[in-house]
């Protein structure tokens, strides 16, 4: 490299003052917005944790409680209860089901013959159904489908003979989790199949040809060849689902309200419910901050994980 | 390519994986169509206790839903705050990106890349309680603007990353030219740039407009009275828990859908390309 670079230290120097603060005027408005949505408010919910006050006392200093609120939430068997049923049912469970359908799915998709044939749109405008609906609206649809009386699986369900009376899937507990979970795994799965497919897509087609001609088989090629190649998205992919899941409200919320009872209640409606049902700000605010320290240990841990893999190779 | 070159075991092979595809993704679409068969449903057909795919046809349910309902309201109030909330994310976006995309190395470039970042491990929930108090602080409580706010700033972190990978690829030689001419830097982000982006810039606008069209969780706590509602909670409120007209929660959803299902219809090879760049590139 002998071609000087735009930015030595010579032409920099050289640069008038106005010159050298632009990037900061042109990134500043971005950066208050979001100090002001994100920055503020976690630094401001922080303080709230340690705080005594209720949703109607709002703009006024609460009572400041020390670990109070801490201590309230970590004995409370409900919050184990409602950490449990986030880190399993809701996460894990959903998380694992979207890797191995999207993958299978992705992998089938991903044949010459959608190719050949000129079925990309089709395949494309079919994946996205699901996603293109609102949360909300996925919640409506599968709880009409559900439903005990009118609703089409029970429907088809008791008219096949299987059983006898339709059963009210989001009101027991036998099977309220495995509804909730439905929901949420229908609607998310086109972006893993998406993601994935592409990620397949990149791969050159010459190393699958030169595997087939060293005789290995269809398995082996997508096991030992494939599988291995798409390690990092696979990783990117959980990390980001992982996150947005444990962090979600809508779906539990929307089907069960975190019932029957407290059985499906996670973190964020509890935290919600808290503080926005029960008026008790600090107690809610002390949820959202055991929360985020789960997830930042998660990220940290997952980011450790990965790059120490990265590191050996 | 011709077909006829293939032997006849060869196109049954694909014939099978085609139709076993396709079949799957139809099952997996089936709910939404459900939805749709059901929104032009006549009352007197949704409660039946055996399993009819097809029934009589009515748009009876969309004139009661646009006619005798708050629903065309919570239509306008959703359009309104999303159209501003994605014009505002996207102008910022595009200027903050073409700061850190023609300046690589001004101090703390990459720390603010990595607290821009940094906002997406956030859970949403936990911002909701402080913001409420700031909002009420401010007397916007109940208030679109605080929507508005809140959708520009829940979108800017990716719209930031997406629209910086665009400008990445856009020569410099541009903006040298332009400025040669004389203008000033936010006439070459709007006159010079965004002409040349515009195509990625309207990847980033639909997915802003559409996850703002989507969001429940903010609507639910900062708009408290009927007038002010949006779609989701509109609708959420549809599906109570006791009564349901289920006929017209569905029309309901199938409107609700169909700004997001149009978008991304019209747009779907680019969309799905570009998100699938971006999650590979991380």
């Amino acid at each position: 490299m002998t071609t000087p670079l735009p930015d030595a230290p010579a032409a920099r120097l050289a640069r008038p003052w106005g010159a050298r603060l632009e990037p900061y005027a042109l990134v500043l408005p971005a950066m208050a917005v979001l100090a002001f949505f994100f920055a503020g408010p976690a630094i401001y919910n922080v303080a709230l944790a340690f705080q005594d006050l209720s949703l109607f006392d709002l703009g006024k200093e609460g009572r400041w409680v020390g670990f109070d609120n801490f201590a309230e939430v970590l004995s409370d068997p409900s919050t184990g209860q409602a950490l449990y049923n986030t880190a399993v049912p809701l996460t894990a469970v959903t998380v694992v089901i979207r890797l191995v359908l999207g993958l299978l799915l992705a992998l089938l998709l991903n044949a010459t013959v959608f190719r050949r044939w000129r079925l990309g749109w089709l395949v494309r405008s079919l994946v996205l159904i699901p996603w293109v609906t609102p949360p909300v609206v996925a919640v409506a649809a599968w709880k009409w489908l559900l439903d005990a009386r009118y609703g089409a699986v029970n429907q088809l369900l008791v008219g096949t003979g299987l059983i006898e009376q339709g059963i009210p899937f989001l009101a027991k507990t036998s099977t309220v989790w495995g509804a909730v979970e439905t929901m949420l795994i229908w609607r998310e799965l086109p972006f893993v199949v998406i993601t994935f497919l592409a990620a397949l897509q990149s791969i050159p087609s010459e190393l699958r040809e030169a595997a087939r001609i060293d005789g290995a088989n269809g398995w082996q090629i997508e096991t030992r060849i494939v599988l291995p190649l798409l390690k990092p998205v696979i990783a990117v992919v959980t990390l980001l689902t992982t996150i947005w899941t444990f962090n979600n409200f809508v779906y539990v919320w929307l089907a069960t309200r975190g019932g029957p009872g407290d059985y499906t209640q996670v973190l964020a409606t509890q935290m919600y419910t808290t503080s926005f049902v029960d008026y008790r700000m600090g107690t809610g605010a002390a949820i959202g901050v055991v929360m985020s320290v789960i997830m930042f240990v998660f990220a940290l841990v997952y980011f450790f994980v990965i790059f120490r893999e990265k590191g050996e190779k | 390519m011709a077909m006829t070159a293939a032997s006849p075991r060869r196109f049954l092979a694909d014939l099978a994986v085609a139709s076993f595809g396709i079949g799957i993704l139809l099952i997996l679409a089936f709910p939404f169509i459900w939805v749709v068969l059901i929104s032009f449903r006549p009352d007197s057909e949704i409660f039946t206790r055996t399993f009819q795919l097809i029934t009589s046809f009515t748009l009876e349910n969309y004139f009661t839903l646009l006619d005798g309902s708050p629903f065309p309201t919570y239509l306008r109030n959703s359009l309104i705050v999303c159209t501003i909330a994605t014009v505002l994310a996207v102008s910022i976006s595009l200027i903050t990106a073409y700061g850190f995309s023609r300046n690589r190395r001004f101090a703390g470039r990459q720390l603010l890349l990595i607290l821009v970042i940094a906002t997406q491990l956030f859970p949403f929930v936990i911002l909701i309680t402080p913001l409420y108090a700031t909002f009420f602080a401010l007397g916007l409580i109940n208030n679109p603007i605080s929507l508005v706010i809140s959708y520009t700033a829940i979108n800017l972190p990716f719209a930031i990353y997406m629209l910086l990978g665009y400008l990445d690829t856009i020569p410099r030689e541009l903006d040298e030219a332009a400025r040669i001419d004389g203008a000033n830097t936010l006439q070459i982000i709007f006159r010079v740039i965004l002409p040349v982006a515009w195509p990625g810039v309207v990847v980033v606008a639909v997915y802003a407009f559409v996850s703002a069209w989507d969001e429940f969780l903010f609507a639910l706590t900062l708009m408290t009275s009927d007038a002010n509602k949006t779609v989701p909670v509109g609708l959420a409120g549809f599906f109570g828990e006791y009564t349901t007209q289920w006929n017209l929660v569905m029309t309901a959803s199938v409107i609700s859908t169909l700004p997001t299902l149009v978008l991304f219809m019209l747009l779907q090879r680019k969309l799905v390309s570009d998100l699938a760049a971006g999650s590979i590139k991380q």
